[in-house]
């Protein structure tokens, strides 16, 4: 996305509720092509508040997935391994 | 148990269930723990939660059709032993309770109240367990919905099958489990000195 220019964008957005599920349908991946054409092309770049929520689901996310990711103890791991092929063997 | 239900039963030879076994059930065992983990928020329950799935799905192995999607397999078992054995013992809200918790955050005017006003910028200095612990703090339905889309990248409808929810459902959730995980970290950034406009 190119960087709009902030003073030609509108400060409010009278469905920035509506735009947020929008955006998240987006991110999510689930929105269609024609919704997805819509939303980034003609509405973000000219929309402050939808503009910045969309950065800030982005960053959310990253953050979600960069901290909230734990792997499984390898002790953990090896036991359920063995239990398994314990089972198969009884 | 709701493993039989879907598919007919296929009938593997102890060399192809192991094949599956560490083929396509093993490659997901951390993304299963993440998963136990932030259900039970305890380790050791976490960890006897992920043996637990782990043994029930080579019980049911035959239950599982090759090709199909493991991971939203397993993710299913695991949620609904939580469910069974887990979350009865915990101090979670009755299902009564939670659904009171989801009509009112369905109304729309929760909706409008809950725009949490954070800036990015107040995000990029939550380098320590804010976000773990703003996760962490959500009601156990709406951090679930966060863990499977945004930690794991399931579909809306590879959740509704996990969750046993319609797909309207799982949108819904996560747009106010999105909402709550906000406010959350608006307050943080609050503490952290950032001013919310
Ligand atoms: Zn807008
Ligand atoms: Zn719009």
């Amino acid at each position: 996305m190119s960087n709009p220019d902030p003073s030609k964008m509108k400060q409010d957005c009278p469905e920035k509720n509506e735009c947020l599920k929008m955006l998240q349908v987006i991110l999510d991946g689930e929105a269609t092509p024609e919704q997805k054409e819509h939303f980034l092309k003609n509405h973000l770049e000219e929309c402050m508040p939808c503009y910045k929520n969309y950065h800030l689901e982005v960053a959310i996310r990253q953050l979600l997935k960069t901290k909230c990711c734990q792997d499984a103890p390898q002790e953990l791991v090896d036991d359920i391994k063995t239990k398994v092929i314990n089972n198969l063997a009884s | 148990m709701e493993l039989e239900e879907n598919s007919p039963k296929q009938n593997y030879t102890e060399a192809e269930k192991q094949t599956i076994f560490h083929g396509e059930f093993m490659p997901h065992i951390n993304s299963m723990y993440n998963f136990a983990y932030r259900l039970t928020l305890d380790a050791d329950d976490a960890k006897d939660l992920l043996q637990d799935t782990y043994l029930k799905a080579y019980r049911f192995i035959e239950s599982f059709q090759k090709g199909t999607n493991a991971k939203a397999w397993l993710f299913r078992i695991l949620k609904n032993s939580f469910i069974n054995d887990y979350r009865k013992k915990s101090k979670e809200p009755s299902k009564v309770d939670y659904q009171e918790v989801e009509s009112y955050y369905n109304s729309e005017e929760v909706d409008r109240q809950i725009t949490p006003d954070l800036r990015v910028e107040a995000l990029k200095d939550m380098i320590g367990d804010e976000i773990s612990n703003a996760l962490n703090a959500l009601d156990v339905d709406f951090r679930t919905v966060i863990i499977l889309c945004d930690l794991e990248g399931f579909k809306y409808e590879e959740m509704a099958k996990i969750l046993d929810i319609p797909i309207g459902t799982v949108r819904s959730r996560l747009h106010r489990a999105r909402n709550l995980l906000k406010e959350k970290l608006s307050e943080y950034a609050k503490q952290m000195g950032y001013k919310t406009a």
